[in-house]
């Protein structure tokens, strides 16, 4: 009798297709970040060119302005592409039996598929959060460039939020949970913009971080409901 | 004889409305070929649903393997090669991406059964199945299924899409692969006349209930189709009689089938003020004629 254990090379094989699945919105999370890095950049280089470093450094004490505005729904934009390109093909056909089928644990693999998401996004999220770092770091003391680092990463949570709620949404397998499920991920993802004072959201970093990694359980809620059957 | 699935009083109803069948029980022993037939709607997929862990049964127990179905170890499902209906498969990737996705997860996989059959499709490694025919995914998906080299093959409508040719060449390596390695195989196909040259045993579906549950040869040589001239033309159909199917007012008089024999299925006749004096019996020719002739023609 051929017997199996999950092996590296299961977690090699899921990882390559997922990385395959989702390369073009990988790819397309990507251009749109840099275009969007690169114009807010442009636009605090005008600010400069016309007004001087000074002026930047004014604003930015007094008025709490970051130019960081033109950024903020792009993390959030390449979560839900991210989301929607690695899990809308398992649900076409119901394709996911397929990988459901696979001789492997599936908490693991549904794991090991998210891990591939989180992990994109991460790259897409470092390449960001580092550009504008060094760019900041060019022209503003480092404890600024700190602050407005700092200010930046409720949309990346926004971003991983999104991507989680898109993927249970996905796999959800009954209409009338789907819509709940997308409502619900309507009101967090809302919660990380309503504050649009710089700092606001300090205090509540960390327990957001915990909230949105403990969202990978809606998918594996969402794949025991299909294994059960309960869909439309 | 070991029995590879094992069905015992499976109850079912789509949602909580029509009933898909009541104590449905039936087994496979290892190394047959067991075809489940039915006309749509009778259940054919939702078992096999149920028998692959992705639909919970309102009542009863499957196992495989000696295993409860919504507790199959991994191991165990790598014994199982699954063929989904529609032949769905991962059609982002190419036809070697995917050969070499599938390798990874079965220790016994044979890559010369699948490209054997791919080198008969004329199509290139780098392409991609998305870019493919119906017909050409259903046979990649057919490839993979046979290079898993499992010991239990569970095929939704295997024959979907495929052409006359591809049909018969997939059938006859089906089964010399299955008798040869002694495999055994859960089957339905909507082109009955595949199953005929396949198949051990069949069940056959009605809504809501099993007409038949018997090996082919069985059932072949027991049913029989019955011919009369009605008495006059308000004679009523045989209809409700029990053991009794499908009874039609055909071009030359009326039909029915029946596995009774003549003299008991005249008396029944009778009790029904049928006299039907002429009532002639015939073989059924095919297992298509068999399966009309239990199931009616709609």
């Amino acid at each position: 009798m051929a017997t199996t254990s999950h092996t590296p090379h299961m977690t090699k094989a899921i990882l390559a297709k997922e990385i395959l699945k989702t390369r073009r919105a990988f790819w397309c999370s990507l251009g749109l970040t840099a275009f969007f890095t690169i114009y807010a950049i442009l636009g605090i280089n005008r600010v400069i060119t016309t007004h001087g470093v000074e002026h930047v450094w004014l604003i930015m004490l007094m008025k709490d302005q970051t130019f960081t505005d033109s950024i903020k729904y792009v993390p959030l934009l390449c979560g839900l592409l991210v989301g929607l390109a690695q899990m809308m093909p398992e649900m076409q056909q119901n394709r996911l039996k397929l990988t459901l089928h696979l001789p492997c644990p599936q908490n693991r693999l549904l794991m090991t598929m998210l891990a591939t998401g989180f992990g994109e996004l991460t790259v897409i999220y470092l390449i960001q959060f580092v550009a504008i770092g060094v760019y900041y770091s060019r022209i503003i003391a480092p404890e600024m460039t700190c602050y407005v680092l700092f200010n930046t990463l409720p949309w990346y949570l926004a971003g991983y939020t999104a991507y989680f709620f898109s993927a249970a949404v996905c796999l959800e397998g009954k209409w009338k949970r789907r819509m709940i499920l997308a409502l619900i991920a309507a009101g967090v993802v809302t919660l990380y913009f309503i504050q649009p004072m710089p700092g606001a959201y300090n205090g509540v970093l960390l327990p957001a971080i915990v909230v949105t990694l403990l969202l990978t359980w809606l998918c594996i809620g969402s794949i025991v409901r299909f294994r059960q059957g309960l869909i439309d | 004889m070991e029995n590879v699935i094992s069905v015992k009083n499976l109850t079912q109803r789509y949602g909580r409305g029509r009933l898909i069948y009541e104590n449905l029980s039936f087994d496979v022993p290892k190394g047959s070929i067991l075809g489940l037939l039915g006309k749509n709607g009778t259940g054919k997929t939702t078992t096999i649903n149920i028998l692959m862990g992705f639909l919970k049964p309102q009542g009863g127990e499957c196992r495989i393997f000696g295993e409860e179905i919504t507790r199959l170890l991994p191991q165990s499902r790598s014994r199982i090669a699954l063929l989904l209906e529609g032949h769905v498969q991962y059609s982002f990737m190419t036809i070697s991406q995917i050969e070499k996705f599938y390798s990874n997860f079965y220790p016994a996989w044979n890559r010369d059964a699948y490209y054997g059959l791919m080198e008969k499709l004329r199509v290139s490694p780098g392409q991609k199945i998305s870019s493919m025919s119906n017909g050409q995914r259903s046979q990649v998906a057919l490839g993979l299924i046979l290079a898993q080299n499992a010991d239990l093959l569970v095929l939704d409508d295997f024959s979907l899409g495929l052409d006359p040719g591809y049909r018969r060449l997939f059938v006859d390596y089906l089964r010399d692969f299955v008798k040869s390695e002694n495999k055994t195989v859960f089957m339905t196909s909507h082109i009955i006349q595949d199953l005929e040259r396949l198949v051990d045993d069949c069940i056959i579906l009605d809504y809501g209930k099993i007409l038949t549950h018997q090996p082919v040869a069985d059932l072949m040589r027991n049913l029989r189709r019955y011919e009369y001239v009605a008495a006059s033309a308000d004679e009523p159909l045989p209809d409700n009689i029990e053991g009794i199917y499908s009874p039609r007012e055909g071009h030359d008089g009326r039909e029915f089938y029946s596995f009774l024999p003549q003299d008991e299925t005249r008396r029944r006749l009778a009790e029904k003020g049928i006299a039907a004096l002429s009532l002639s019996s015939h073989h059924v020719e095919s297992l298509e004629d068999a399966f009309i002739g239990l199931t009616g023609r709609y």
